[in-house]
């Protein structure tokens, strides 16, 4: 199962590692906070405990930068 | 999870400060509602004000806009904005474009004011100096300076900013830990300035968190300028940034009871250390300066 994540310009196609794994857990894989980010799955906001399905868009959108 | 409010499925935020679950619709409405309700609570504007929004692009100064211009529709205030130039190449100018576009939409008056045509020089070409002293001292003083007067050239009678609850918090905390109680007396949703020159500046966006902003403009979809100055460093703020964040995870109405514990001692900071400067005009320029040169000109004399 897998589903496709945008992040700034980039798309991949991501493996789904196991039941009820949750865009919280995909933030926690690539190293960035739920407090600088807001997710959309199939183009519609979701909260991060949201499970991530089979064929799911997931876009994470950079809301805050540092500095 | 259902909306706390309407009941709809799709909820967009978990508020861990107040355990809500929230739908785009209430939560946009409840941002709406928290900056209306300061505005009334700190008495940030009088009817037949003109309000000059600082506008860089970004999320805080487009929500300030877009908010306060319910006001505006409501024929209670008059806004006009204006758009720094900074003078950063690759940067600044997506976030101008994005600012004039909203100008426009809404049909508010503005005006660009470039540090270039102001000051002789660019962000860009000060960071080419050798004795720079960083790039944000600069950036601040010449936009303050330059955003005050655009409010004289516009005839405003108040000047908003985009400061959320994370840049106040922010700025309590930092003032506190350096001990810096002339900085303390200066914060807070409205400051005045004993110089008549200076424009009374408000917060409307003072009790909002930062994520909430982001998460406003993209649940309206706002075209804002989402991306990192070049010149962005590791500052003092950052580390307390980071700070509050960790311990926000945990106790996460952290930042409210900072900002309310400011709130109630406020009024005893500025009776015990407000500090009377000479007014004084600066040699150079003629603005309020409690020194020979106001900040801005001593900057200038310095990287001749």
């Amino acid at each position: 199962m897998t589903f496709k994540l945008k992040y700034k310009n980039n798309e991949e196609t991501r493996e789904i590692p196991n039941d009820n794994y949750t865009i919280n857990d995909l933030l926690s894989e690539l190293g960035l906070s739920s407090q600088t980010i807001v997710s959309k799955q199939n183009g519609e906001l979701v909260i991060e405990d949201t499970v991530i399905n089979d064929d799911d868009e997931i876009q994470l959108v950079q809301i805050i930068y540092g500095g | 999870m259902n909306c706390t409010k309407c009941g709809n499925p799709k909820i967009i935020i978990k508020k861990e400060q107040s355990g809500q679950y929230l739908c785009k619709d209430c939560f946009i409405e409840s941002i709406e509602k928290k900056v209306i309700k300061t505005i009334k609570k700190e008495k940030l504007l009088d009817k037949g004000d003109k309000v000059l929004v600082a506008l860089s692009g970004g999320k805080d100064s487009v929500t300030t806009l877009e908010i306060l211009n319910t006001f505006r529709t409501r024929r209670i205030i008059d806004i006009c904005a204006v758009i720094i130039d900074e003078g950063i190449d690759n940067y600044r100018q997506d976030g101008i474009d994005i600012a004039v576009r909203h100008a426009e939409r809404l049909g508010i008056e503005y005006m660009i004011f470039s540090m270039k045509e102001n000051f002789g020089i660019t962000l860009d070409e000060i960071m080419e100096k050798p004795n720079h002293k960083g790039s944000c001292s600069y950036c601040g003083v010449f936009r303050r300076t330059l955003i005050n007067r655009a409010a004289r050239e516009m005839n405003a009678t108040k000047i908003a900013t985009g400061h959320n609850l994370d840049d106040e918090v922010q700025a309590i905390l930092m003032n506190y830990l350096e001990g810096n109680t002339d900085n303390l007396t200066k914060l807070g949703a409205k400051t005045e300035s004993d110089a008549e020159e200076f424009t009374v500046k408000i917060k409307p966006l003072r009790e909002i968190p930062e994520r909430e902003i982001g998460l406003y403009v993209v649940a309206k979809e706002l075209e804002v300028h989402f991306a990192s100055c070049p010149y962005a460093q590791q500052s003092f703020r950052g580390e307390i940034s980071e700070i509050l964040n960790q311990l926000n995870q945990a106790h996460p109405t952290i930042k409210y009871s900072t900002l309310r514990g400011y709130d109630k001692i406020k009024k005893a900071v500025k009776n015990d250390f407000k500090k009377d400067y000479p007014k004084k005009r600066c040699e150079k320029c003629g603005e309020p300066s409690a020194n020979r040169l106001c900040k801005a000109c001593s900057f200038l004399e310095e990287l001749k």
